[in-house]
């Protein structure tokens, strides 16, 4: 399954290799990624695509804990579900 | 006031008293600082012994354990230490020291990327960047390390910030929100529990994390549901608690198991359906609703589909979800099962049955005792055979498996409780992995006690080449051990030998009341197994008991 999720997060020089790792750890493969700093907010958004047999709630819970994360939105679902907030 | 007097007077202000750490040149100044006193520092031989002491210091007191190590290889040697850490959820700061901010990414001596290397055996990291954020990033790594599910934290500070000028720092006051409960969640978790006819209390590491034994007891005690536990969560039952049959999983007793796989409820409290306690998944607890209760919400439903979960603070949910259920035949069963299945110590001959000495020395050693276990077949016998009421009390490296966990893990216990007995009990393969910590134990006059378990191989291992391989006995057999009698007394530890059944009360005796540190060297059959075993990929109801 391919599932389509927004990261917003807390903006660090390493944030995005933590996210990375996440996902691969977890078994869910980047399909396209795409991360924009937005300097007056100091967060960083995250948009990336995923696949993985697995599902995508494991991978949500996990980048949850991830330290600075402020929001989680998953995309492709009947409508848009806010994981955390 | 440097960055380096800065970190100090941060880790005084934690209410940090003693740090296990090793210097090096990244990490000078820090170690000058300390220097000063006000934080008892103790040196390790070893980094890896750094990192096990400060989880044997947080594990037997529940505080922050912390250590220290320099750049590069300092850093590198903590790793396995953070690992084990995160693995069982233990509060452990680790500060490293890095190469001055304007070297970092030359590839300079002793340059590692010590954050990249973290990332995946730390529940956090950071490196400071500044001398402004040294204050505020100390406090959030004390935060993160002791909220919510606790782990390890790695904080890497650059030379020249730990030289430079530190800029003070007022603490945030953390305000803590108080949480309340979905009432809901709470009636239906009532409801299903006295629906059931076959409820079972799964009980795992999270119940010791959460300071909810008390809570915990007080539930089986109202409820008297039958109840088993995981490896780390020994401890948090009272062992002859009526109808709490002990450690369930790979080499769970044999009630326990059974007992999962009958069930019509399991409550899982702190526990994460881990692999050495599920055996095969899809027919763990086949007849069983699930009710999970841990604070970690990515556990829930990440290995068990469950019925109703809850993440909050077990304290507050433990009382909340108390009623009895009417379940006379359950109990009169699970009793029978828990009687039918009780371990046998009668052994053949003079050899001495390991299972056998490590129960009379949970019978002779005083109360409060703290076992530290090694990594292998006398860790499962220490899990079996020996009786722990408190989780602080029972140190076994339990997620990760680390060989060579025992030594240090009991220093640190010891440097934690210096009134208490510490114990370590290991194996010959792993006590050789961190030998040198005998030197600490030397250094600082340290009580220890060893017990070591000595089949001259490579036992858990050597038991499954039996059982799984063919006997082909793959570099697993240590005939060529070291005399330990003779390698302790180098580090001015005195010690005996024993092989026999005859010598056991005095020997028992000896390293019981020995003022200082005790070797107890005691030699075993290699033949010896760890029963009952759940063979890789069966359900836990197909247990193998023997070597058949
Ligand atoms: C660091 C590390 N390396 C390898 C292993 C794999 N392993 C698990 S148990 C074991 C044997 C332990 O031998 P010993 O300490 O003598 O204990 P015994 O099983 O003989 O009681 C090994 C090699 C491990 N758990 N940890
Ligand atoms: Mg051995």
């Amino acid at each position: 399954m391919i599932n389509a999720l927004t990261v917003e997060a807390k903006n660090s020089p390493e944030f995005l290799e933590r996210l990375l790792r996440v996902c691969r750890h977890r078994g869910f493969t980047i399909q396209s990624i795409n991360a924009e700093v937005n300097n007056t907010l100091q967060t960083t958004q995250i948009n990336l695509t995923v696949f993985s047999e697995r599902d995508i709630t494991l991978l949500t819970k996990q980048i949850e804990k991830v330290v600075g994360v402020i929001e989680i939105t998953l995309l492709q679902q009947p409508e848009n579900i806010k994981v955390s907030a | 006031m440097n960055g380096a007097h800065f970190v100090v007077q941060a880790l005084k202000e934690q209410n940090v008293t003693q740090v296990f750490g090793y210097p090096g040149g990244a990490i000078m100044p820090l170690y000058d600082a300390l220097y000063d006193g006000g934080v008892d520092h103790l040196l390790c031989r070893h980094e890896q012994g750094a990192a096990m002491a400060a989880i044997g210091y947080a594990r037997s007191t529940g505080k922050v354990g912390v250590c220290i190590a320099t750049s590069g290889p300092g850093a590198t040697n903590l790793i396995t230490g953070l690992a084990d850490a995160l693995l069982d959820s233990i509060p452990v700061i680790a500060i490293t020291g890095q190469v001055p901010t304007h070297l970092i990414g030359t590839d300079a001596f002793q340059e590692v990327d010590v954050l990249g290397l973290s990332l995946a055996c730390t529940k956090h990291s950071f490196m400071v960047q500044t001398a402004e954020e040294l204050g505020s990033v100390i406090e959030q790594a004390f935060e993160i390390a002791t909220t919510g599910r606790p782990g390890p934290v790695l904080i890497d500070i650059p030379k020249d910030i730990q030289v430079g000028p530190s800029v003070t720092h007022a603490l945030a006051k953390l305000i803590k929100t108080e949480n309340t409960l979905n009432s809901a969640a709470i009636d239906q978790a009532k409801n299903m529990i006295s629906l059931s006819q076959k409820p079972l209390i799964y009980v795992g590491g999270g119940v010791g994390m959460a300071s909810a034994v008390n809570e915990l007891r007080n539930l089986i005690a109202a409820t008297e549901i039958p109840s088993v536990c995981t490896l780390k969560a020994i401890g948090c039952i009272k062992h002859d608690s009526p109808y709490f049959m002990g450690m369930v999983g790979m080499h769970g007793s044999k009630a326990s198991n059974l007992a999962i796989q009958e069930c019509d409820l399991l409550i899982a409290i702190g526990a994460r359906f881990d692999d050495r306690v599920t055996g095969k998944l899809d027919e763990f607890a086949p007849n069983a609703k699930v009710i999970h209760l841990d604070v970690d919400a990515a556990e829930i439903d990440k290995l068990r589909q469950v019925t109703l979960s809850m993440t909050d603070d077990l304290k507050q949910v433990l009382p909340a979800i108390t009623i009895k259920p009417n379940i006379e035949q359950w109990q009169q069963h699970v009793a029978a099962m828990k009687v039918e299945h009780e371990c046998r110590y009668d052994h053949p001959g003079e050899p001495i049955f390991a299972p056998a000495l490590l129960r009379q020395l949970a019978q002779t050693m005083p109360a409060d005792t703290v076992i530290c276990s090694d990594v292998g077949q006398h860790q499962m016998w220490v899990a079996q055979h020996m009786f722990v009421d408190r989780p602080e009390n029972h140190i076994s490296s339990s997620g990760l498996g680390t060989m060579g966990f025992g030594v240090p893990a009991a220093v640190g216990a010891q440097v934690a409780r210096p009134n208490d007995t510490v114990i370590a009990v290991s194996g010959d393969g792993s006590f050789m992995m961190n030998v040198q910590e005998l030197g600490t134990i030397k250094r600082r006059k340290l009580p220890v006690k060893i017990l070591l378990i000595d089949n001259q191989r490579l036992g858990m291992v050597r038991q499954w080449q039996k059982l799984f391989f063919n006997g082909r006995y793959s570099e697993t057999i240590l005939t060529d051990n070291p005399d330990f009698v003779t390698l302790a007394s180098a580090f001015d530890i005195p010690g005996e030998t024993i092989v026999a059944k005859s010598q056991i009360d005095q020997a028992l005796q000896r390293l019981l009341n020995s003022d200082g540190p005790y070797l107890l060297h005691v030699s075993i059959s290699e033949e010896e197994n760890v029963w009952p075993l759940v063979p890789p990929g069966a359900p836990n109801d197909r247990m193998m008991e023997s070597i058949e």
